[in-house]
C-alpha cells in the first residue's frame, strides 16, 4: 500500500485568457476522466446492487431493495470468520510492527556491521512477494502440527515486515537526534528512549506501516487457504470463496459479505491518507 | 546509502581494538543493537530464508502431499528437472505469465500516467470522484475484486448487459484478457498516486520555459516530462511485475487457472501441482523458477529504489 498523494495541489500555471482552445482542452480532459471513471465503476456495480437485492443473481438488475443480505451475513459462522480475520490481522500487525520498529530504529541510528547489505536485503524482500514461500512453509508447519491461525499470523507478519521496516526507518531518520541525546543525558535506557521519544515522534510512520501490515494480512487469501486447516479458524476470504462451492449460491449474501469485508480496509486507508499530508515516499508500493 | 565496514574487532584484532576504543569521534557497535535487530531478522531468517533454502532442496525430492512418499521421501536428483523440461503445461504457463505480467505493466503504467496527468488539470470535484473510484478499486481485497469481476464478465453479467451482448461470456471467450484487465483495474490506483506525486515534483518553470520557446506539447512531454519521470516509471514497471505475480488470488477466484490452462500463471500452476495434484516437490520446483524470475525483478528494483 502506498500512502496517497498530498491533497494540496500545486496550482498549474494560469491558462491563457479563455481562448477557444483551452476550453476545448478542459472539456476533453473532463470527458476523458468521465470515461475512465465509468470504466472503473462498471465492475463495482454488481457488488453494490446485488448486496441490497433480496433476489440477486450474477446478472446486473434493478434491485428489490432490502437489507436482508447484510442481516444474513452478520450472524453465525460468517461473523465468526470475520472475527478470525480480525485475529489474524491484529496478531500479524502487532508482531510485524513491534519487531519492525526495533529493527528500524537500530538500522536508522546505530553503527551496525554490514548495514548496507542488510538494508538492501530489506528493500529487496519488500519488493519480492514473500507469500510465494508458501509451499516450503506448509511443509515445515505441517511437520510441527502448526497448520493453525496463530502460526499463519506469524508468517503473514513476515510477509509485510520488510516493507514496514523500510517505511519506519525513513520516518525515524527524520526524528531529530538532539531529543534522543537529551534523554540519554538523563540516563534513559534504550527502551525508554524508544518508548518515550522515538515512537511518539515517528508515530505517523509507525501507524502507516501498521496499516499496511493490517491490510496485507486482512486481504490475504491463498496463504490462509493453505496454512489454516481447522474449518473454524478460517478467515473471511475463505468463507467468501466457499460461498461459491455450494450448489445454489446466495448471490446477494456473497455481495453483502464481500462489501462488509472491504469496510475496514477503506476506513484504514482514509486514516493513513491523513497521516501522509506532506507527500509520500517511493520505495515499495506493496499491497497484499 | 553508506557502505558498511566490518566490525573493527574482527579486522584488527582485540588488542588494537582496545586502543581504537579510546576514539570518541566514531560511533561504536553496541550490543543492544543486536537485541533490537534479532526479533525482526530472526523472523525473516526462520520464515523467509530457511523456507527459501528448503524449497530449493524440496525441488529435487519426491515429496508428495499424500501417499507413501509423503512420509518416506528423499533426494531424487534431476528427475523433477527433466520432468519440468518436458512439461508442456509449464512452458505454456510461462507464456501465460509473460502475457499477464506484460499486459498488466502496459495497462498499469499507461492508464496510471494518463489518469495522473488528467487529474492534475481537472476540477476538484472531478479529482475527488474519479480519483476516489480508482483508489477504491485499488484498495479492494483480491477476493472481493475477483468476485465482482467474475460476476461482471460472465454470461449475463454487467458488461454484457451494458454493451447489449447479453449472451457473451467474456470470461470464457477471452479469459487471459479479462483477468489481465481485472488486474490492471485493481493496481492502477497505486500507479496513479505515484505518478501524480512525481508529476507534481516536475518544476513548473521548466515547462513554462518550454512554452515560451514555443515547444509543442509532444516536445514538452518527450524532452522534459519523460526524462524526469523515468525513475518513477521504471519503479512502477518493476513493482507492477512483482505485485502481479503476487496477485494470483484474483485469478484463483475468477478462473482457477482455466478454462484449460489459459490463465494458469506460474504461481497458480505451482500451487496446483502442490495441492491439487499432491506433488509438493514438483510444485516447489515450479515455485523456485518463479522465485528466480521475481529475484531478477527484485534486484533491478533495489538498484532503482536505492538510488532515490
Amino acid at each position: 500500500m502506498l500512502p496517497p498523494a498530498a491533497p494540496t495541489q500545486r496550482e498549474m500555471p494560469p491558462e491563457n485568457p479563455a481562448t477557444r482552445r483551452s476550453i476545448a482542452r478542459a472539456t476533453a480532459t473532463h470527458l476523458a476522466l468521465t470515461g475512465f471513471g465509468i470504466l472503473f465503476v462498471v465492475p463495482m456495480l454488481w457488488l453494490l446492487l446485488a448486496s441490497i437485492d433480496s433476489n440477486a443473481s450474477w446478472g446486473l438488475e434493478w434491485p428489490h431493495f432490502s437489507l436482508i443480505n447484510f442481516h444474513n451475513v452478520l450472524t453465525g459462522s460468517l461473523l465468526h470468520s470475520l472475527w478470525n480475520s480480525v485475529v489474524l490481522a491484529v496478531v500479524s500487525t502487532a508482531i510485524a510492527s513491534v519487531t519492525g520498529v526495533f529493527a528500524a530504529y537500530s538500522l536508522s541510528r546505530r553503527r551496525i556491521p554490514f548495514k548496507g547489505p542488510l538494508l538492501l536485503f530489506v528493500l529487496f524482500s519488500s519488493g519480492v512477494p514473500l507469500a510465494i514461500m508458501v509451499i516450503p512453509v506448509y511443509e515445515i508447519f505441517s511437520r510441527f502440527n502448526y497448520l493453525t491461525i496463530l502460526p499463519t499470523a506469524i508468517f503473514l507478519s513476515v510477509t509485510s515486515l520488510p516493507f514496514e521496516i523500510y517505511l519506519m526507518k525513513n520516518f525515524i531518520d527524520a526524528v531529530p537526534r538532539d531529543l534522543e541525546e537529551a534523554a540519554r543525558i538523563e540516563s534513559a535506557s534504550t527502551f525508554q528512549v524508544l518508548r518515550r521519544v522515538v515512537v511518539p515522534l515517528a508515530m505517523p510512520g509507525i501507524a502507516a506501516a501498521s496499516i499496511f501490515g493490517f491490510v496485507n494480512a486482512w486481504g490475504s487469501f491463498v496463504v490462509p487457504l493453505i496454512l489454516i486447516s481447522p474449518a473454524d479458524q478460517q478467515p473471511a476470504p475463505i468463507a467468501i470463496y466457499t460461498f461459491l462451492t455450494v450448489p445454489k449460491p446466495e448471490y446477494g449474501n456473497i455481495a453483502a459479505y464481500s462489501l462488509v469485508f472491504c469496510v475496514p480496509v477503506f476506513i484504514l486507508y482514509a486514516i493513513s491518507s491523513r497521516l501522509f499530508r506532506e507527500g509520500f515516499v517511493l520505495g515499495g508500493g506493496v499491497k497484499g | 546509502m553508506t557502505v558498511s565496514t566490518l566490525s573493527t574487532e574482527a579486522v584488527i584484532g582485540p588488542d588494537l581494538a582496545r586502543l581504537w576504543k579510546t576514539r570518541h569521534d566514531k560511533e561504536r557497535f553496541q550490543l543492544s543493537s543486536l537485541t533490537l535487530l534479532t526479533p525482526a531478522f530472526g523472523l525473516l531468517i526462520i520464515l523467509f530464508l530457511i523456507p527459501m533454502g528448503y524449497a530449493v532442496y524440496l525441488g529435487f525430492t519426491n515429496l508428495t502431499l499424500v501417499g507413501p512418499t509423503s512420509v518416506q521421501w528423499g533426494y531424487t536428483g534431476l528427475q523433477n528437472l527433466s520432468r519440468l523440461r518436458q512439461d508442456t503445461t509449464f512452458w505454456s504457463s510461462l507464456w501465460v505469465t509473460a502475457g499477464f505480467v506484460g499486459g498488466s505493466i502496459a495497462g498499469v503504467v499507461v492508464i496510471g500516467y494518463l489518469l495522473a496527468s488528467l487529474l492534475m488539470r481537472a476540477r476538484t470535484w472531478m479529482r475527488v470522484v474519479v480519483g476516489g473510484v480508482v483508489v477504491v478499486s485499488w484498495m479492494m481485497p483480491a477476493v472481493t475484486a475477483g468476485m465482482t469481476w467474475y460476476a461482471s464478465t460472465i454470461e449475463g453479467g454487467a458488461l454484457g448487459t451494458l454493451t447489449g451482448l447479453h449472451n457473451t461470456n467474456f470470461l470464457d471467450n477471452w479469459p487471459l484478457v479479462v483477468v489481465t484487465v481485472a488486474n490492471v483495474w485493481s493496481m492502477t490506483g497505486f500507479s496513479m498516486l505515484v505518478m501524480g506525486a512525481a508529476l507534481r515534483n516536475i518544476p513548473s518553470d521548466a515547462i513554462e520555459a518550454a512554452i515560451v520557446e514555443n515547444a509543442s506539447s509532444w516536445q514538452r512531454f518527450r524532452r522534459i516530462v519523460l526524462p524526469l519521470m523515468r525513475p518513477t516509471v521504471i519503479a512502477v514497471v518493476l513493482l507492477t511485475a512483482l505485485l502481479s505475480l503476487a496477485n494470483f488470488g484474483l485469478i484463483y477466484i475468477m478462473t482457477q487457472g482455466g478454462p484449460g490452462n489459459s490463465t494458469n500463471i506460474l504461481p497458480l500452476y505451482s500451487y496446483q501441482q502442490a495441492f491439487t495434484y499432491n506433488n509438493l516437490a514438483y510444485g516447489a520446483l515450479i515455485g523456485n523458477v518463479m522465485v528466480l524470475i521475481a529475484t531478477v525483478f527484485g534486484v533491478l528494483y533495489v538498484r532503482v529504489a536505492a538510488k532515490s
